[in-house]
């Protein structure tokens, strides 16, 4: 106490702040900053994690390792492909139900609980529950389709790899967009009505409305929600790898899933790291981008 | 009139849509619980039927008492628990400090470090956490999860409760502090007690988020005694025939503790999740 008395009012806030912000950025620095260093730094070393006499400094040599990998092409462009569907249908879907949800009516609450409940639960739940669906022996979509004379044949949507890829999107998208409904409605929740109003008084159709009135209203809570769901699903890993693994023969294997590959299944700790350090240098790219956009988009507001 | 009669029209139209995404939406699980209430003969056929001529337990009793769910539960609940708390307890620190004294150097850094690790995704760090757990000795341990857990909802839950501070009058705590509260006491005493309804939604995030987690799960954990849920229904789907009943039945214990706690709380849930996200 005899310390504390001495000190001034600014020095004790000083030390107050500190102490309260000293647990959290304990968390950070030991594992996350500290393993994000360690992933650069292996990078550029030779790290194994088996056989432990190789060491040293690789220079780019674990980059050639992986841009030489028979399947970096193709994972790359399953990794733009996954992203790049997943984030648009989950936006379209998002906002169309946003819209629907943001009237009047009786029964609101419960279509919004209903509409909100797939994002609730565990990936793993969500992919075994569609894999089980689509099973081609005994799943149930197989049988309504050939029921309503859709297909004639069962398909194997998760075992053939021209509806892999596709099929693990549509069951991302399915589990993903409720985050944006939520988020789109509780946006324009705060919209105020009279804009609105005013907009249909001078005539303006459902439709006009939408684009004129609403749309622009979301510009910010979009790009933030682009933005992170755009990383998020360009650095998904779980959800591929409990549906199909990365395959059928590759047809599904992102990034994420080639990293994983690396370092648990060949223990090639180095490559594995390159490929991360790549990741996270675009994802920077990508912060700069939406941070010059963001500041310009509030100073519109401003 | 035709205004009236193009908004009825308009309200149909929502209704029959938003049925529609529910279906969608719900249908899965709908699905699920029908599968694990039926018998194996139901299961595997061609021809499945939403009623089931002979409902049964036995895939329940199966995957909790011989495949060993009930001790896979245990562990999820003690790991999500523990982690919830533990995140807890240092986003409410670091929220306060955030929310009150955005003005220093020190503050504002630690605010930027946080939104840059709410980037950050797990995936990318696997390979150094795996060593740093292993140095630590606590691979095969609840440790190892609830440390990794905790960690990657510091910043959300920081930034939820911060944005609720935020919005608690600064004059309500320099008149406890005239009346010779600490600040320990002023934040036990006055401050929590009026932040219930955002403690319970940033704790709902963390455990949602331990109970939901696979990764770590699958990669830190390959002892069967403290294998968490998550990775179990994985391990147990890649047996050699899938007993596609016994996996539904795992998926509805899986999903029965988020969705319960969701119903009954989502009010809450739903405007803390929102407060925290726009922020970061």
């Amino acid at each position: 106490m005899k310390t504390s008395s001495k000190m001034t009012r600014d020095q004790r806030k000083m030390r107050t702040a500190f102490v309260m912000l000293l647990p959290a950025l304990i968390f950070l620095a030991l594992l996350i900053a500290f393993p994000l260093g360690k992933v650069v730094h292996d990078a550029f070393s030779h790290v194994h994690l088996i056989n432990k006499s190789m060491s040293g400094f690789a220079g780019i040599e674990n980059f050639e390792t992986f841009i030489e990998d028979e399947h970096f092409a193709q994972a790359v462009r399953n990794t733009f492909l996954w992203t790049i569907f997943s984030v648009a249908g989950e936006y379209l879907m998002g906002m169309v139900t946003a819209v629907l949800l943001n009237q009047k009516f009786k029964g609101r609450a419960i279509f919004r609980t209903c509409i909100f409940i797939p994002w609730l639960v565990p990936i793993i739940v969500a992919g075994m529950t569609w894999d089980w669906m689509l099973n081609p022996e005994f799943g149930i979509v197989n049988y309504l389709l050939k029921n309503m004379g859709l297909i004639n044949e069962s398909i194997n949507f998760l075992g053939d790899s021209k509806y892999a890829l596709a099929t693990v999107i549509f069951v991302n998208i399915w589990r993903s967009f409720p985050y944006y409904t939520i988020s789109f409605l509780s946006a324009m929740q705060s919209i105020p009505g009279d804009l609105a109003e005013a907009a249909s008084i001078d005539g303006a159709g459902m439709f006009r409305r939408f684009f004129s009135v609403t749309l622009p209203q979301l510009r910010s809570v979009s790009l933030v929600i682009l933005f992170i769901h755009v990383i998020w699903t360009a650095v998904n890993f779980d959800f591929i790898w409990v549906m199909t693994e990365g395959g059928p023969n590759y047809a599904t294997e992102t990034l994420p899933v080639m990293i994983y590959r690396y370092s648990m299944r060949k223990f090639d700790v180095g490559a594995a790291s390159a490929l991360s350090t790549m990741m996270f240098t675009v994802m920077v790219i990508l912060f700069i981008f939406y941070y010059r956009k963001r500041s310009q988009l509030s100073e519109d507001m401003a | 009139m035709l205004n009236k009669r193009n908004r009825s029209i308009a309200q149909v139209v929502t209704y029959v849509l938003l049925t529609v995404f529910s279906l969608y939406c719900i249908f899965p699980f709908v699905w699920m619980v029908i599968s694990a209430l039926k018998p194996k003969t139901e299961i595997r056929t061609a021809t499945p039927s939403f009623m089931i001529a002979e409902p049964t337990l036995a895939n329940f009793k199966r995957v909790l008492f011989d495949v060993g769910f009930l001790n896979y539960i245990k562990n999820s609940l003690l790991v999500s628990v523990v982690a919830c708390v533990l995140s807890m307890i240092v986003a409410i620190l670091a929220g306060y400090a955030l929310s009150r004294y955005f003005k220093m150097k020190l503050v504002k850094v630690s605010n930027l470090a946080m939104m840059l690790s709410q980037m950050i995704p797990g995936v990318l760090l696997l390979v150094p956490l795996y060593l740093i757990m292993q140095r630590l000795h606590v691979l095969e341990s609840y440790m190892s999860l609830i440390l990794a857990y905790t960690t990657f909802v510091i910043p959300l839950c920081t930034f939820m409760m911060s944005s609720f501070f935020d919005t608690v009058p600064l004059a309500l705590e320099e008149a406890a502090e005239i009346d010779g509260c600490s600040k320990t006491q002023t934040i036990l005493q006055i401050i929590l007690p009026l932040s219930i309804p955002s403690l319970v939604s940033t704790g709902l995030y963390a455990f949602i988020n331990a109970w939901n987690e696979f990764m770590f799960g699958y990669i830190f954990i390959s002892t069967d005694q403290y294998r968490t849920l998550t990775p179990a229904i994985m391990l147990f789907k890649g047996a050699n025939t899938i007993d596609w009943g016994g996996l539904m039945a795992g998926s509805v214990i899986a999903v029965i503790p988020v969705t319960l706690i969701f119903l009954f709380l989502q009010r809450y849930f739903l405007a803390g999740l929102m407060s925290g996200s726009v922020k970061g």
